[in-house]
C-alpha cells in the first residue's frame, strides 16, 4: 500500500496531466455532439456582461456604417411592403371594412389590418437582436446576441440579418444566446439555386470568411456565375428564400458525382451589429408530424 | 500572501482582460493569431510546483475558452504547455544552476536562454490549439502556416511586454 502512495507521489505530475487532459477531452466532445456545457460558454451571464461592454466601446467607432446598414435595411422593407400592398394576391381579397373610408389611410396601418384580417396566420416572427461577440476566422465561429429566453428565443431557431443568412442558435440563457455562425465548420444549411431550383446544402471550408461551398448539385445542372443561392425552406430554420449569396464558380472534377460550387456569401460577417432570431410558430406542429410520420433525419 | 504572488494574480487577470477585450481581434493575414495569454503561465515563478501549475493552467484555458465558445481546447493545450514546462527549463538550466528568486526575465536569464524557452512552449501551444480546433488532419498545410505565424505573432509581443515592463535588475525580493 505505501508503495502505491510512493508511486503516485512520485508520478503526480504525468498523473494530474493525464486527469486533466481526459476532463479536456470529455468537454470538448460533450461540446460538439450536443448542445450541453451550457455553463462553459459565452452564453452565461458573467462571460456576457464583460463582452457586451466591450461592444459597447467598440460600437461608437462604427456608428455611421451601422446607421447607413439600417436605412438601407428600411428602404428595402418599405419597398417589399409597397409591392405586397399593390400585388395582385391581396387585392383580390374581398375589401375590409376600411377601405368604404375615402380618406386614404396609413399605408403601414392598412397592410397591418389586412394581414391580420385576411386570415394570414404569420408562420414567421422575427426578434430583433444585436451583436455582441463574434469571430470569423476560427474553424468553428459562433456569435453572442444580447437577447435570450426572456425574449422568445429558443434553441435551434434560424438567425438572419437584412442581407441575409447569418447561423443557429446554440445555447440560450436569460438574456444572451449564443449562435452558430454560417461560418462553423459542422453547420450546413439547406440552399437552393434560384434560378434552378436545384436544392443543394451550404457548407464552410474554414478558409475565407466571405465564400462558402455548395454541396449535392447533380452534374447535368447548368450553372452561370451570378446564380443567386438561397434557403430552400425544407427545414424549419428559415423561411423559403432568404438570401445566401451568388455563384462565383462552378466547376466538374472528374472523380465526384457532384458539381464543386464557391458562393459568395451575401453577409459581410465582418461587420454585422443587428440580427433577426426567426420564430417559427409551426415549428412544433411541423417537427411532430416529421416524427410521427419517421422521417425525421436525425442530424 | 507575499508580492510575487500578488503579482501573478495581477499579471492574469491583466492578461486575460488583454486577451477577451483587445487582442481577441487581432488577426494578421487572416492567419496569425496572438494568443497573449499563456504569457502569465510562461511567466510563473521558476520553482512553481508541478501540480500548482498544471492546475493554474487548466482554469487560464478554461477562463479564456468561456469567451472564445471553444470548450476545452485551449485548455488542453495549455495543460499541456505546463505539462511540458519543467522538462524545458531542467533542459535550460544554466551552468550554476537557478538562484532560488529566479523568474522568466529577459534581461536577467539572456536572450538566447529566453527565445529558446519562449518559442518552444509557445510553438507546443499553438500546435495542440490549432489541431484541436481543427479536429483532424485535413488542410495540414494552411493550419501549419497558422501555426507558424501564429507563434512568431505571440512570441514578438511576449518580448515587446518583457522589454517593457519587466525591471532589468535581478528581484531581490
Amino acid at each position: 500500500m505505501r508503495n502505491l502512495f510512493a508511486f503516485i507521489y512520485r508520478y503526480r505530475g504525468f498523473l494530474v496531466f493525464l486527469l486533466l487532459q481526459i476532463c479536456c477531452a470529455y468537454l470538448i466532445v460533450r461540446n460538439n455532439s450536443y448542445h450541453g456545457a451550457a455553463f462553459y460558454n459565452s452564453a452565461n451571464g458573467y462571460a456576457g456582461r464583460v463582452l457586451e461592454f466591450q461592444r459597447q466601446i467598440a460600437d461608437y467607432f462604427r456608428l455611421v456604417e451601422v446607421n447607413q446598414a439600417l436605412v438601407n435595411e428600411n428602404r428595402a422593407l418599405k419597398e417589399s411592403l409597397t409591392n405586397i400592398l399593390t400585388s395582385d394576391r391581396l387585392d383580390s381579397i374581398p375589401p375590409t371594412p376600411d377601405s368604404t373610408f375615402r380618406v386614404k389611410p396609413d399605408s403601414l396601418t392598412l397592410a397591418q389590418q389586412r394581414l391580420d384580417t385576411t386570415g394570414i396566420v404569420r408562420t414567421f416572427e422575427f426578434i430583433p437582436g444585436k451583436v455582441i461577440k463574434h469571430s470569423v476566422r476560427l474553424m468553428n465561429n459562433h456569435m453572442l446576441l444580447n437577447i435570450g429566453r426572456l425574449d422568445g428565443v429558443e434553441p435551434d431557431m434560424g438567425v438572419v440579418s437584412g442581407a441575409g443568412v447569418i447561423g443557429r442558435v446554440k445555447v440560450v440563457s436569460k438574456h444572451y444566446a449564443t449562435i452558430y455562425s454560417l461560418l462553423h465548420s459542422q453547420m450546413k444549411t439547406s440552399a437552393k439555386v434560384r434560378r434552378t431550383n436545384t436544392e443543394g446544402t451550404i457548407t464552410w471550408d474554414g478558409e475565407n470568411p466571405s465564400e462558402a461551398v455548395l454541396d449535392y448539385i447533380p452534374r447535368h445542372i447548368k450553372l452561370a456565375n451570378g446564380d443567386t443561392v438561397v434557403t430552400s425552406g425544407y427545414n424549419a430554420l428559415f423561411p423559403e428564400g432568404v438570401m445566401i449569396g451568388r455563384v462565383i464558380a462552378a466547376g466538374q472534377e472528374p472523380d465526384k458525382m457532384f458539381l464543386t460550387v464557391r458562393v459568395r456569401l451575401a453577409v459581410d460577417f465582418d461587420n454585422l451589429t443587428y440580427v433577426y432570431v426567426v420564430k417559427n410558430n409551426r415549428r412544433a406542429e411541423r417537427d411532430s408530424l416529421e416524427a410521427v410520420s419517421g422521417i425525421k433525419d436525425n442530424e | 500572501m507575499n508580492r510575487r504572488t500578488f503579482r501573478h494574480i495581477i499579471q492574469f487577470f491583466i492578461f486575460i482582460a488583454l486577451q477577451i477585450l483587445v487582442v481577441r481581434n487581432v488577426v494578421l493575414f487572416n492567419t496569425a493569431f496572438c494568443y497573449l495569454y499563456i504569457a502569465f503561465l510562461l511567466f510563473l515563478p521558476i520553482q512553481m510546483p508541478k501540480v500548482m501549475l498544471l492546475l493554474l493552467a487548466f482554469i487560464t484555458g478554461i477562463t479564456v475558452d468561456i469567451f472564445y465558445d471553444t470548450v476545452g481546447i485551449n485548455a488542453s493545450a495549455c495543460v499541456l504547455l505546463a505539462y511540458l514546462r519543467p522538462y524545458v527549463l531542467l533542459v535550460l538550466t544554466p551552468r550554476d544552476d537557478y538562484e532560488k528568486n529566479d523568474t522568466v526575465n529577459l534581461h536577467v536569464m539572456g536572450w538566447r536562454w529566453f527565445t529558446v524557452y519562449a518559442l518552444f512552449l509557445i510553438f507546443m501551444h499553438h500546435l495542440a490549439l490549432f489541431f484541436l480546433e481543427l479536429g483532424s488532419f485535413r488542410a495540414i498545410g494552411f493550419t501549419m502556416a497558422k501555426v507558424a505565424l501564429s507563434t512568431f505573432l505571440t512570441f514578438i509581443v511576449l518580448i515587446i511586454i518583457q522589454l517593457l515592463f519587466f525591471s532589468i535588475r535581478r528581484s531581490s525580493r
